[in-house]
């Protein structure tokens, strides 16, 4: 019975080694001779990096170059064996789409010290790669807080939903933030609590919120759209919606069309589809030895139903 | 033979430590000094529909946790059942088509995970481990990684409306744990359940199908993650492929709060409920009083590991 289990062991091991190697080989075999690109992004469950990735694979089928897209699943640890990974394969130039700015620094430092260029796109790491596209994550939530600023006249009670505390886009988008609750003297922050991105647990804050804070909110800022949206759902089941200005960050295409029923009052677009090719671009500047920004920062803008239909249709 | 384990929980030191903390997060919860009268009810409706997707995976993995098993694949059972009903409804399919097929989905998980563990021999915790991964995958490849929105009016309303001023995923709640509690105390298969949990072999030697049990017991739990992941799409207005993360583990944490210990045997659908009630208000309170979040997850990491010594305490006793 024992032996029977090993060998099963065996078998499958060996089917998925087989499995793997045969992958390989089948991309060699085809006489590709592209230059290879790997990606190591964040977490495909993201919407936003299904985007960013989709931009990669556009401007590298218009480039003519191959990308290896993995997804670390929002683990640093992940990110650097695919780094590492990368570099045994012998790519030409790799993509981090960090998961943190500590933790994956070693991913960057890995490939940098093997002679391997790096692009880090969307996001930071402590070690500096060797070009960076992305945004300053604190426009964003400028945008954002601005918006609300004006609407309310520059005076009244918000809340804020932060993302999972301690990730750099949580950081930066808090910063800036607070620079606009800091320079508006009349604006009071009523609460802040962390919603983790999610739009569940934006839900349940927002319906608790709604409890303890009642009549006195007069806005929300959250720090991604997701939990704009959970917000926007529980503003409108407790029907106070018309009396509070909910405010994203993100532009998803569910944002998008709520921010069109007038549903979500405003989000802040990042712009995937730029940042995603301009780092493909990078990276194939990098291969080709041909002069490339150390920086390019893409430039976010503000949502509201008054432009929504433009974004609408990317 | 199960008549023993089934009365552990009415030992009255256990009751009592259960029922004192309890009582402990009532006060803590509703002494709301700004509130009125018609707020607290609010608030408590608020707390129940926020418990309520808990609530039915602790009813769930309860009838697993009996027989000595297993289930992680519950939160992302969830998911993949919220993002199958949230295709069907958005497709037009009337309401029960969408909710059956989210149920379907867990089911059909669920039936796939007590095979693995009955003929294949793989530990729960291997088997269920290997869903839950392969189970997010699914649901990522179903919505393309991405939100399933517009679900219609009749789908949002079944976690949106009220009935009576309650809404309706408390009765479903309500429902689900009385169905299970009628099962698992006035029926003979039920009894089956606890017996394959308190001993194993004993069970078997006095004929009992312990795999018959067993398949049973993870389908009961993948058909009611499929419940809640329809209730979660419609809370959400989506079907979310990320949603869930962690669910299986609030689910078993609220049995264990409960009384039901993890060697099985022992436990009871009353008490998962008071223990999704219990972790629910806490959190709800700890949101309320803008407590930062740092504090809550070793609040509740606290309060769960105390929970179960003070109620481990109390058996020994």
């Amino acid at each position: 019975m024992k032996r029977k289990i090993h060998l099963a062991t065996a078998v499958v091991a060996l089917a998925g080694l087989m499995a793997g190697a045969g992958g390989c080989g089948g991309d060699g075999k085809a006489k590709d001779d592209r230059p290879v690109i790997g990606v190591s992004l964040l977490n495909l469950s993201n919407e936003f990096i299904v985007m960013l990735k989709k931009a990669m694979e556009d401007k590298a089928a218009e480039l003519n170059v191959r990308l290896i897209v993995t997804d670390a699943q929002r683990s640093a640890g992940r990110q650097i064996e695919q780094v590492e990974r990368f570099i045994a394969q012998g790519v030409s130039a790799i993509i981090v789409n960090p998961c943190e700015v500590e933790a994956s620094s070693p991913a960057v430092a890995k490939a940098l010290a093997a002679g391997v260029p790096v692009v880090n796109v969307n996001s930071e790491t402590r070690a500096a790669p060797t070009a960076f596209v992305g945004s300053r994550d604190e426009e964003s939530a400028r945008l954002a807080m601005e918006y609300i600023a004006q609407r309310l006249g520059g005076k009244g009670n918000v809340l804020m939903m932060q993302g999972f505390l301690g990730q750099a886009a949580q950081l930066k988008r808090d910063a800036g933030a607070r620079e606009v609750l800091k320079n508006t003297p009349g604006l009071a922050l009523l609460a802040e609590q962390s919603a983790k991105w999610d739009r569940g647990e934006a839900l349940s804050l927002m319906e608790n919120w709604i409890q303890s804070h009642g009549d006195k909110v007069q806005a929300v800022f959250c720090q991604n759209d997701e939990m704009a949206m959970g917000a926007v759902i529980a503003l409108e089941q407790a029907r106070r919606k018309d009396k509070v200005i909910v405010a994203g960050v993100d532009a998803i295409a569910d944002a998008l069309q709520a921010v069109r029923d007038g549903r979500l009052d405003a989000t802040v677009f990042q712009d995937a589809r730029g940042q995603g090719g301009g780092a493909v671009e990078a990276a194939v500047k990098l291969i080709r030895k041909q002069p490339c920004d150390k920086e390019t920062f893409i430039p976010f803008q503000l949502v509201t139903k008054e432009n929504v239909d433009k974004f609408l249709k990317r | 033979m199960s008549v023993q384990t089934t009365t552990a929980m009415t030992h009255p030191l256990v009751r009592y430590a259960l029922v004192l903390a309890l009582l402990a997060a009532l006060a803590y919860s509703l002494y709301m000094p700004h509130m009125t009268p018609a707020g607290y009810a609010s608030y408590m409706m608020t707390i129940l529909l926020q418990v309520s997707v808990t609530a039915i995976l602790a009813v769930g993995v309860t009838f697993v946790l009996l027989t000595g098993g297993v289930d992680l694949s519950l939160g992302s059972l969830v998911a993949l059942a919220g993002v199958v009903a949230a295709i069907f409804a958005r497709a037009g399919q009337p309401l029960g088509v969408s909710i059956a097929m989210g149920v379907l989905a867990g089911l059909a998980c669920g039936l796939v995970n007590g095979a693995v563990v009955v003929f294949a021999r793989v530990a729960p915790f291997i088997a269920t481990l290997g869903m839950m991964t392969a189970a997010r995958g699914l649901a990522l490849l179903l919505s393309g990684g991405k939100p399933v929105p517009d679900l219609g009016e009749s789908f949002k309303a079944i976690a949106g409306q009220r009935a009576a001023g309650v809404p309706v995923p408390v009765l479903i709640v309500a429902a689900v744990a009385g169905l299970a509690w009628l099962f698992l105390r006035h029926s003979r298969p039920g009894r089956y359940v606890y017996a394959v949990g308190g001993n194993e072999e004993a069970a078997r030697a006095c004929g009992l199908n312990v795999s018959l049990v067993k398949v049973f017991v993870y389908a009961v739990s993948g058909a009611l993650a499929g419940l809640a992941g329809v209730i979660n799409a419609s809370r959400l207005t989506t079907g979310q492929p990320n949603t869930g993360e962690g669910f299986e583990l609030a689910a078993i944490a609220a049995a264990v709060i409960g009384g039901t210990s993890l060697s099985g045997g022992v436990g009871t659908i009353g008490g998962a409920l008071l223990g999704a009630l219990l972790m629910g208000m806490i959190s709800s309170a700890l949101d309320m009083r803008d407590v930062s979040a740092y504090y809550q997850q070793i609040i509740t990491g606290g309060i769960i590991v105390a929970a179960v010594w003070l109620e481990r305490k109390g058996r020994r006793e």
